[in-house]
């Protein structure tokens, strides 16, 4: 076993840094923890790159919601999808801290339902993606961070109340399963759990690796990825200064292989960046457009006591739509409400008797990373006229469950709307359909930008996870999934990631002798 | 594999000192706070400034490129007055009720990328104005304490006050599971 690894920040280093390592990885999310965990374990020398910043679950949970996402997101939270055509501009949240995205979750884990994975068996002819051959990766992943079942008694009141709505219109609601362990319903997972409850892998699978020998380099951005004779030998890259953050001082890694995990915004620019031109690198990505929809109660709901999801409802499945309980810190909700102003503030004051409910649609996959002029990517999607009719018939089906609840006003994510006072109200959205580009659209999976096929013509990763024109390039994050999955993706990016690790520790002797 | 600098802190790191507004910029944003938030003036002028560096402080960690196009909207917002009101003013010359009812127009205006940019500005300024103590307070939000998790913990429940003698001999607990009854 190797010796104990570290913690490294670039933005304390002064010069420049080079290492020679088995496998450098870019990216400390859902994917790269597991891949480093993996062959950390099996005696690989592992170093983690990782541009954003390295806080502990103790600094992050202080933060107040402002402070994390200015510090853990990326683009301080206001990256979005740019809408082609008649398609709303989609905020996209990701992470940018050790740990990743699954820092920023909210802790939801689902696996991949087996009509998608039977599509990815029988019509995309992956091999052992079936939902048999992947138990087993599933199983070890909920274990590993703890997936357990959100007890009734976690449900806030504003669940309670969707709950009741549904109830009353014959939606059934399930309870969700999430990685935590001691969770207190602070409600503001989605910034950091404040009490160190999310199993995130920052505090499951990180500490492993580095335990087991792997070094996590933080604040430094992976540039390009080196290249000879086809075959990936290493990762070039620049320290962030510690006052501007602007890329500074040159780092150089040499490694056997490389894992390029940094998302699916990220990875197709890094692989572009680095020369490749598979003409399906960027492209089919898949956002799961979500919505919230607020509902005024005349008692007091006080929301912000309980898991902040905690329900859901598949009823909707063969339609595109999933229903998800929500909610967030109430700042960042005081944020969504319509007017401005007097009727701004109105609505503020009447936080306490609000409730949110939301959902998002397994849709098409008709967006496009590319790059851009600064280091951050242009990320477009045009949405499918078949995918906004899924999102406005979930906003109204929730504003449906609302006034079923007994909501005396609802508030929708339309964009200039004020409230809305009657079931009736609704009828809109379906009968006169607004444009999209007034609906209030946010996303948190993106995933399918360097998708896995079974030929070089239909994706850009073989179903091992190498690049098909790189020898031991490695792609190991949401960017390999095949298509939409309709569900929240961290459970299905982590199980993914540990298949690929595992078939590279079996077959490492073949990724070693090429390398020499 | 060697690094240069192995150096590890357990302090957190120290935020960037970016900043991103111009001069021309901050009367705007000092202005849009005024219109989303002291519409009958309840928010003090010292404060309203000290605002402006807290908005700018939140988006500099964003890109060049996200930075600028903030930028450029806080430049439509100040000539909007012109086409939106008709009149000829920037929008940090306006009345505070003018400004309001600018926004208000742009908010529901035809033209997506003009509600755009105040849903923009609006919950940037938000999340930062309604995260204060005061405001928090304001809204009724009682702060970090939980009751709803502590319907699940099991209680520790002493059967009897064990006195000096008892507590010699032996005490007795019981376990058990709280009902919906403890929660407040």
């Amino acid at each position: 076993m190797n010796t104990p690894g570290e913690y490294l920040r670039g933005r304390e280093m002064t010069r420049p840094f080079r290492a020679k390592v088995d496998a450098v990885i870019v990216g400390s999310g859902a994917g790269g923890a597991v891949l480093a965990r993996e062959l950390a374990r099996d005696g690989r020398s592992v170093l983690v790159l990782e541009e954003g910043g390295h806080y502990t679950k103790e600094q992050y949970g202080a933060m107040p919601p402002s402070e994390a996402i200015r510090s853990l997101f990326r683009e301080a939270g206001l990256s979005a999808a740019v809408g082609l055509g008649d398609t709303p501009l989609i905020a996209t949240l990701a992470g940018k801290c050790v740990g990743g995205s699954s820092v920023l979750t909210g802790g939801v884990c689902f696996r991949v339902p087996e009509d998608i994975l039977h599509g990815w068996s029988n019509d995309l002819k992956l091999p052992d993606v079936s939902p048999d051959a992947l138990d087993p990766y599933f199983s070890e992943i909920e274990r590993d961070i703890h997936v357990e079942t959100v007890p009734d008694h976690m449900r806030s009141r504003s669940t309670e109340l969707f709950v009741e709505g549904a109830d009353k219109m014959g939606i059934p609601i399930k309870s969700l399963r999430r990685n935590t362990s001691g969770c207190k319903g602070a409600s503001r997972c989605n910034f950091g759990c404040p009490n160190g409850a999310k199993m995130s892998v920052d505090v499951s699978f990180l500490p492993d690796a580095v335990q087991h020998g792997a070094t996590i380099l933080s604040d430094a951005l992976a540039e390009k990825i080196d290249m000879a004779g086809g075959r990936a030998t290493g990762v070039r890259g620049r320290l962030l200064d510690p006052v501007t953050g602007e890329p500074k001082i040159a780092f150089e890694v040499a490694a056997k292989v490389v894992i390029v995990a940094c998302g699916s915004l990220h990875t197709p620019v890094l692989l572009r960046r680095s020369g490749m031109d598979d003409v399906d690198i960027g492209r089919h990505v898949t956002l799961h457009p979500g919505f919230r929809v607020g509902a005024l109660f005349d008692e007091a709901v006080h929301g912000w006591d309980g898991a902040l999801q905690s329900v859901y409802s598949d009823h909707f499945h063969d339609d595109g739509i999933t229903l998800v309980g929500v909610y967030t810190a109430v700042n960042v909700l005081a944020a969504a409400f319509p007017g401005v102003g007097r009727e701004h503030r109105r609505l503020a004051k009447r936080l306490p008797n609000l409730a949110f409910f939301g959902g998002m649609i397994h849709d098409e996959g008709g967006g496009q990373v590319r790059r851009w002029i600064s280091r951050e990517p242009l990320l477009l999607y045009r949405m499918s006229p078949r995918d906004k009719a899924r999102l406005l018939r979930g906003i109204q089906i929730v504003g449906k469950m609302a006034f079923a609840a007994g909501a005396k006003e609802v508030l929708l994510p339309i964009f200039g709307s004020t409230t809305f006072k009657s079931e009736a109200e609704l009828d809109f959205l379906t009968e006169r359909p607004p444009s999209a580009k007034r609906i209030e659209c946010m996303a948190f999976h993106p995933l399918g930008s360097a998708k896995m096929s079974i030929d070089p013509r239909g994706g850009v990763v073989k179903p091992t996870g190498e690049a098909w024109s790189c020898d031991n390039l490695i792609i190991a994050d949401g960017s390999v999934l095949p298509t939409s999955i309709g569900v929240n993706s961290q459970l299905p990016v982590m199980s993914m990631a540990l298949k690929i690790a595992r078939g590279l520790r079996a077959d490492w002797s073949t990724y070693a002798r090429r390398a020499m | 594999m060697s690094p240069s600098a192995p150096l590890t802190s357990p302090a957190p790191p120290r935020p960037y000192q970016r900043t991103t507004f111009r001069a021309r910029h901050r009367p705007v944003v000092r202005g849009l706070a005024e219109a989303f938030f002291s519409a009958d003036g309840e928010v003090e002028p010292a404060q309203l400034d000290a605002f402006v560096d807290e908005v700018d402080r939140f988006v500099s960690p964003a890109s060049k490129t996200l930075r600028w196009g903030l930028l450029v909207m806080l430049d439509v917002v100040r000539w909007a007055p012109l086409f939106v009101l008709g009149r000829f003013s920037t929008f940090e010359g306006l009345p505070r009720a003018e400004k309001t009812r600018m926004l208000e127009a742009m908010d529901r205006s035809k033209i997506a990328e003009l509600t755009l940019i105040v849903v923009a500005y609006k919950t940037i300024m938000s999340i930062l104005f309604f995260e204060s103590a005061i405001e928090l307070s304001a809204l009724g939000y009682p702060g970090p304490e939980r009751h709803r998790y502590r319907r699940g913990l099991p209680l520790t429940t002493p059967t009897a006050i064990p006195t000096p003698l008892a507590a010699a001999t032996t005490t007795t607990t019981t376990t058990t599971t709280a009902t919906a009854t403890t929660t407040s």
